[in-house]
């Protein structure tokens, strides 16, 4: 089982990779996904070794949570894409413009 | 112990494709793989609702809504040879590796206690027990969440959609004049 700790650890970490390696707002919308599965499998493995049941609860918690970022996320991207004609963080200056 | 390492090398395998592949229709397709995979080590932890919802809502509909929205965008219309710049690939693994060895740091210290299996009651009764007890008041706020997510979903995406309409009436309006 120990394993799997820093299989959650490394899926995290790959996630944060992406989310500033990546360039357009897709993927790194995939790899947020990724880190809420990393951190998902941290709040069970937590809940196997400590026994308390609430960090099962919080998985649930965590998943109605990224949901509502990607269904909000993706939407916005959609908006943007109506708006811009892109999708890529280069060709969005909406602030300093 | 086989499967566990089985498991774990298949996720850490497709985690590695939704960061790396070139193309983002894979990226979502491996994204899928990993949620699936990640859903089975679910399964052999002992937790089988979560891996059913994980199956159900992660893999089923979110990896899903993103092929849709990759349909509505149309992807290849994008050139794929932007620049990639250094700088960025630089920082983003040095964060990736000071945050991977913190990590690494704590579960090694505590690896002892970590790896200890505690046997709670795992059914489904007693989670929701919990749930509708316990944590009542966060659940419905969870759903209140849900429901503005829909609600700013509608509002983000119809929007532009009215101002264009009304260009369109303006337009049609002149040309009839």
């Amino acid at each position: 089982m120990s394993i799997y700790y820093y299989l959650a650890a490394f899926l995290f970490c790959l996630g944060l990779l992406g989310t500033i390696f990546k360039k357009d707002l897709i993927s790194m919308l995939l790899c947020l996904e990724l880190m809420m599965g990393g951190v998902a499998l941290l709040f069970i493995l937590f809940s196997k070794s400590t026994g308390f049941l609430d960090a099962q609860l919080m998985v649930i918690f965590t998943m109605i949570i990224s949901a509502c970022e990607v269904a909000i996320g993706l939407s916005l991207i959609i908006a943007l894409y109506r708006k811009k004609q892109t999708i890529y963080t280069d060709d969005i200056k909406i602030i300093t413009e | 112990m086989a499967a566990d390492i089985f498991l774990t090398i298949l996720t850490v395998v497709f985690a590695l494709m939704v960061v790396f592949s070139k193309k983002t229709v894979v990226s979502a397709f491996a994204l899928l793989m990993t949620l699936l995979s990640l859903a089975m080590i679910f399964f052999q932890l002992g937790t089988v609702f979560l891996s059913a919802v994980q199956v159900l809502i992660n893999a089923g509909a979110i990896a899903i809504l993103f092929v849709f929205v990759m349909m509505l965008i149309n992807l290849e219309q994008f050139p794929n040879n932007r620049e990639k710049s250094k700088v960025k690939l630089v920082i983003s693994t040095f964060t990736m590796l000071v945050v991977l060895g913190v990590f690494a740091l704590v579960i090694n210290n505590n690896i002892e206690t970590l790896s200890v299996v505690n046997l709670t009651d795992n059914s489904m009764k007693a989670l929701f027990d919990k749930l509708f007890n316990a944590y009542f008041l966060p659940f419905e706020m969870a759903t209140v969440l849900l429901l503005a997510a829909i609600v700013a979903c509608i509002v983000i995406t119809t929007h532009e959609k009215h101002e264009n309409e009304e260009e369109l009436q303006i337009l049609k309006t002149e040309e009839k004049l």
